[in-house]
């Protein structure tokens, strides 16, 4: 009876490993997310100790956890302290020295950055380090999971100005072609609390800069709002991919109307229109390489490992080409670093 | 004027009137709040009790097949009936739609769907599944279905394969030559063997021995025990010798390493401090100086120790290492082969994970009721006693056990002394008049303010002000990192302290206050002064009151969370405050509490579906904690009393 239940397996493994690149091929055709091959290995290097000390983002809470949890592996001596309770935290805590990661799931606006300026002198850098797709989460069973929204129409269910300029102010699901019991139930919105880089990307891709309306219920965190859309059937709300669960559906986006909606899945992230990177900031004065600490935990989120890590938080792993500029601008040459 | 009228009516009021008068309603209408509240927290205990003890209960694994062949298999983790729209049952595969549309029809529209745990998130993306009946064609428990919770990635739902043992190539002269050597020698042992193949992404996979010519990326021989069976009775062979292993390799990591690290940081620390009083020799007066000379000298001796100690740990960091590597490389060797069932529309697929990885595997379905209760206590074991793995969603929550403990029992320390002392001012020195009132109403008033507040005023003012004055005084060295300067286990026991002194302080007030005067005057008539009396006469019977209060306090800070988040209470900080390394306490730390640990897990978690149980299983055990902590103090009480009752008028 073994005989046939394990003949077969390891013959088909056989032969699917010896045709190595068709065997990546299979994968990248299924659901699984592959991260980029040719992202060197992380190899430990030797004087490295201190704490990571991260504040800022709650987006990327659990992979700054993840990463340091890996970093650990490698360098058991490091210490690891991790916050995380909105991108707005970030900077301030880089600046006061509080911090020396500052991870952020938006770009720092410019007061921001000239308020580092002011201290410093110079400007902090950013680490391109995963790429999120900021999905708008509604009830699983919610029909307009299969139809999809434009950005338009997102704008006019969130927001009270309509800056996206579709005509009329969006309150129930009817008004949205949804028919049935949906039609006259009324919409109800969750989001994220004003200290987020969420909230602020939502803001200014998906409400073009406009505001919120009253009626958005602020979540703590972005399980939260998650958690918020599952147990309300005409809820809906908006966080990042790597929060989905099998409660919700990621409604497929359209950049305008007319467009068709793309849903958020690993092969559109080109195309689909709320895709965003997800940064580690440091400080970095110009012309000086960071500290033995700080250049590891960096050259770790961008190896293969680091990048595993990012696919096992639910985001998408960054391309090499992207690894290599981020780590050029941080001083550090990905050929000759990983040597 | 009909008199057979009068007397009944008469009788009536007379009636209602003794109803009152005996009491009757306002026994039902007090029986009544009683029995609500009683309700409420029953209820509330029950549910946590019951979501918080079901958790970690093992649950069978089911095997589900829909008509057009996808498979699901995991636990059942939640049931829920539903509607589905006309349209929902037009987009199923036609396989599908028929029996859905019979079923329906049956049912009056009524569907029913389970959630299913699938695990294996590294292939599938998810970890749960919705499955609704009429998708359900067959359903089955296979008796090989065997769960493992993995240190990584979660669970893995699968059947196993085969129990490996590699034989790793040296790495060094021929591969093809060496595992040619190596199969020669293995031949004679009686089991199968196989060549292991590095893929893509480093993952190890099997490959048969024919292929010894044509693979790449030789890694290992294997030698192999086939069948479900044997694979399991590898795993159970092996795996507490790899779990010790791996226990040791931990032990390594934290407390071998960690001091090698502290000594070095101490070392790195004095030679800053030379550095700094050079500096400020010079400044002082002036480079050339006598002064100047002699802290030049220190901080040469400084960076000469420092030196010394640096090659000192470079060396005992690569004996550790080496060490390390030496136990990863033994554990490594002992993988389970396994196949998943088929995730969704995926066909199976093979993977190997190493014994080291696997934190408990169970057959679920084969499990006795004893098995079970093994399986059981096992997860609460690690629950209670391990660190948090995978952002907080996995493993234990002993650091924010211990954090909450020592802070609530710092806390105590700090409020009890001081709540004491102030109300003893209040009540016994104090002359009564408008500005005790004053007093009075401002401490009640302190009990009310929201607690957020003391943790921005605990921020504000130990951290940034306390603090950093103290890091300028005493900590220069390791400036700019602040030491005391940031949130910590210190500033938030004494932010705690402040926001439950009013508790302690009116708490004593009342126990003082009722103290008979008659004691008192007693007291000083035998010629004892008055603190002699307070010491003597009031405090001890004020003892149980005062342990009241206490007992408020601790269940008052323990649970609160707000102003925790500001002063030091932090998503991950496995370092406890209290460690085998010098000075021992660390109460600069930050540290992890129940409370945040479940706010976090609650609302940060990534994989919310699995964290939710955990919720409950972590508030059940804060509930324990503080449970345990006034059921201390009010034993402590109950033998305070028995110690005075004889004294008592």
């Amino acid at each position: 009876m073994f005989k046939t239940r394990f003949a077969l397996p390891a013959a088909a493994l056989a032969a699917a490993l010896l045709a190595l690149p068709a065997f990546a091929q299979v994968q990248a055709d299924s659901r699984q997310v592959q991260v980029d091959s040719r992202l060197p290995h992380y190899r430990p290097a030797s004087g490295v100790s201190g704490t990571i000390k991260s504040v800022g983002s709650d987006t990327l809470n659990n992979l700054m956890t993840l990463w340091a949890e890996k970093f650990k592996e490698f360098y058991p001596n490091v210490q690891v302290e991790i916050e995380g309770k909105g991108s707005s935290t970030a900077p301030p805590a880089l600046i006061s020295g509080a911090s020396n990661f500052g991870p952020m799931s938006r770009e720092m606006k410019q007061a921001e950055i000239d308020e580092f300026e002011k201290v410093f002198g110079y400007k902090p850098t950013p680490v391109h380090t995963a790429i999120d797709m900021l999905a708008v989460y509604v009830h699983k069973d919610n029909p307009i999971a299969h139809a999809g929204l434009s950005l338009p129409q997102v704008d006019a269910i969130f927001s009270s100005t309509r800056k996206g300029g579709y005509p009329t102010d969006v309150t129930t699901w009817g008004q949205l072609g949804l028919d049935g019991e949906w039609a006259n139930l009324p919409i109800s919105l969750y989001g994220r609390n004003s200290a987020s880089g969420t909230y602020g990307f939502f803001k200014s891709k998906a409400l073009f800069k406009g505001d919120f309306k009253d009626s958005v219920k602020e979540q703590p965190g972005s399980s939260s709002v998650v958690q918020g859309v599952a147990s309300d059937r005409g809820g809906i709300g908006y966080s990042g991919i790597g929060y989905k669960t099998a409660d919700v559906a990621a409604v497929p986006l359209a950049r305008k109307d007319g467009e068709s909606p793309v849903p958020p899945t690993p092969a559109n992230v080109a195309s689909y229109p709320l895709a965003r990177f997800l940064y580690v900031y440091v400080n970095k004065k110009p012309g000086t390489d960071l500290d033995p600490l700080r250049r590891e935990f960096v050259k770790l989120i961008l190896s293969r490992e680091g990048q595993e890590v990012v696919v096992k938080d639910g985001y998408l792993p960054v391309s090499y080409e992207i690894a290599k500029k981020t780590l050029a601008s941080v001083g550090i040459d990905v050929d000759e670093a990983y040597r | 004027m009909s008199t057979p009228d009068q007397p009944t009516w008469r009788r009536r009021r007379r009636a209602r009137s003794t109803l009152f008068a005996a009491g009757e309603p306002m026994i039902w209408l007090t029986g009544g709040a009683l029995a609500i509240c009683t309700v409420m927290v029953a209820g509330l205990l029950l549910l946590v009790l019951r979501q918080g003890l079901i958790t970690f209960w093992p649950a069978p694994v089911v095997e589900i097949t829909t008509p057009d062949g996808r498979v699901f298999m995991g636990e059942i983790t939640r049931r829920e009936s539903f509607r589905p729209a006309a349209e929902v049952v037009d987009r199923l595969p036609p396989a599908v739609r028929e029996k859905a549309r019979a079923e329906l029809a049956a049912s009056d529209g009524v569907a029913h769907r389970e959630l299913v745990r699938t695990g294996n998130f590294r292939l599938t993306q998810s970890h749960f599944a919705w499955v609704s009946s009429f998708e359900v064609e067959n359903r089955r428990r296979p008796p090989w279905a065997l769960v493992l919770e993995r240190l990584e990635w979660g669970r893995f739902y699968g059947f196993p394969q085969a129990f490996v043992e590699m034989h790793f190539l040296s790495g060094e002269g021929d591969p093809r030559q060496e595992a040619r050597r190596l199969l020669d020698r293995l031949a004679g042992r009686g089991r199968q063997l196989r060549l292991v193949v590095r893929g893509s992404g480093r993952r190890l996979a099997l490959a048969g021995v024919e292929h010894l010519d044509d693979a790449t990326e030789l890694a290992a021989v294997a030698e192999i025990d086939g069948g479900a069976q044997a694979a399991w009775e590898g795993f159970r062979r092996h795996h507490d010798a790899v779990r010790q292993r791996w226990r040791r390799r931990r032990a390594l990591e934290k407390h071998d390493v960690g001091e090698v690290n502290h000594a070095l940081e101490r070392a790195r620390l004095e030679r800053r401090a030379a550095e700094l009083e050079r500096e400020r020799a010079a400044a002082r007066h002036g480079a050339g100086s006598a002064a100047y000379e002699a802290a030049q000298r220190a901080y040469e001796a400084a960076q000469r120790a420092y030196e010394a100690k640096r090659v000192e740990a470079e060396a005992e960091l690569s004996r550790i290492r080496a060490e390390i590597e030496r136990i990863n490389g033994e554990n490594r060797r002992l993988q389970l082969l396994m196949t998943t069932a088929g995730e969704g529309a995926t066909p199976p697929q093979t993977v190997l994970v190493p014994l080291d990885q696997i934190v408990r595997a169970y057959p679920a379905n084969q499990l006795s009721a004893g098995g079970k209760a093994g399986v059981y206590l096992a997860r609460w074991g690690e629950f209670l006693l391990d660190e948090p793995r995978e952002a907080n969603s996995e493993g234990g929550v002993f650091p924010a056990i211990f954090g909450t403990v020592t802070m609530t029992l710092l806390m105590s320390l700090a409020v009890v002394p001081f709540g004491v002392l102030a109300a003893l001012y209040l009540r016994e020195y104090a002359r009564a008049g408008a500005v005790i009132s004053a007093v009075r109403i401002a401490i009640n008033n302190l009990a009310g303010v929201p607690s957020i507040v003391f943790g921005v005023f605990g921020l504000g003012f130990f951290c940034y002000v306390v603090g950093a004055s103290l890091d300028q005084l005493l900590f220069a060295a390791s400036l700019p990192n602040p030491t005391y300067g940031k949130g910590g286990l210190l500033w938030a026991s004494l932010t705690l302290a402040l926001l439950t002194l009013p508790v302690v302080i009116v708490a004593t007030e009342e126990a003082v206050a009722a103290v008979p005067s008659s004691m008192r005057e007693g007291s000083y008539a035998c010629g004892a002064s008055k603190w002699q009396t307070i010491r003597r006469i009031v405090l001890p019977r004020a003892m149980p009151g005062i342990i009241t209060g206490m007992v408020l306090a601790i269940a008052r800070g323990a649970g609160e969370v707000a102003p925790l988040m500001l002063v030091g209470a932090v998503k991950l900080a496995p370092e406890l405050p209290i460690d085998g390394i010098f000075p021992y306490v660390h109460p600069e730390r930050s540290f992890m509490h129940l409370g945040f640990h479940i706010y976090d897990v609650g609302f940060q978690s990534q994989n919310s579906e699995a964290a939710k149980p955990m919720v409950f299983t972590t508030t059940l055990l804060l509930i324990a904690i503080i449970a345990l902590l006034n059921l201390t103090t009010i034993w402590l009480r109950g033998r305070l009393r028995k110690r005075y009752a004889g004294s008592q008028f």
